[in-house]
């Protein structure tokens, strides 16, 4: 039990890490849908700040697991994050 | 009639008169098949995450305008012959927004240098 419990407090110790795809991680997205609330920010190829928080150091399309967003808004993001990548943007 | 955006990207090394006659040629294009221009951004220098064709920057010019589907068969046949082009982008929309402006600031930090 206690190996157990030093590995959890490791990873709450440094919340500012940056999110990767193998490790979840609590602090940085809440479990509501972050754009579907009222005053979200609007998904568009243009808005590349927005995009860029869904996307890994490896321009991947970050899982909705991870970051949870809802379903429908994750389609959305998705064929947004490939209109600016023809463009170049991302 | 739908509402449509399209953005170019045309190549670096190329001067502002150019770049202005690639301008107006899109332009009318799209007036003479019968559309109508919203609104013209200039996006200026941007560079690329990845090169494309060797390049690293490109300018970028976006339309909004309001067409048929004629005018999107123009463009698309100009577009892939021009020489000066590397890339370019039709979206289709039911509303436009013309208030909202992504690349405003750049353009104004590169007037201050």
């Amino acid at each position: 039990m206690k190996r157990k419990n030093n590995k959890f407090n490791k990873r709450s110790e440094n919340p500012l890490n940056k999110l990767s795809l193998f490790q979840k991680s609590d602090s940085m997205f809440s479990k509501k849908c972050p754009l579907s609330s009222k005053d979200a920010p609007i998904i568009d190829y243009k808005n590349i700040k927005l995009l860029k928080r869904y996307v890994s150091d490896t321009d991947k399309i970050m899982p909705s697991r991870i970051t949870s967003v809802s379903q429908n808004k994750q389609r959305k993001l998705t064929s947004e994050i490939k209109k600016a990548k023809i463009l170049g943007l991302i | 009639m739908n509402f449509y955006e399209h953005t170019l990207i045309a190549k670096q090394d190329l001067s502002t008169p150019e770049l202005e006659s690639i301008e107006k040629k899109y332009k009318d294009i799209i007036t003479k098949t019968d559309g109508k221009i919203i609104k013209v951004e200039k996006w200026g220098l941007l560079s690329f995450a990845k090169k494309i064709k060797a390049y690293k920057k490109g300018f970028y010019i976006h339309y909004k305008f309001e067409s048929e589907s004629k005018t999107l068969e123009e463009i698309k046949r100009n577009s892939i012959i021009d020489n000066f082009l590397l890339r370019h982008l039709t979206v289709k929309y039911k509303k436009l927004d013309t208030d909202t402006e992504y690349f405003k600031d750049k353009d104004i930090n590169e007037k201050k240098k």
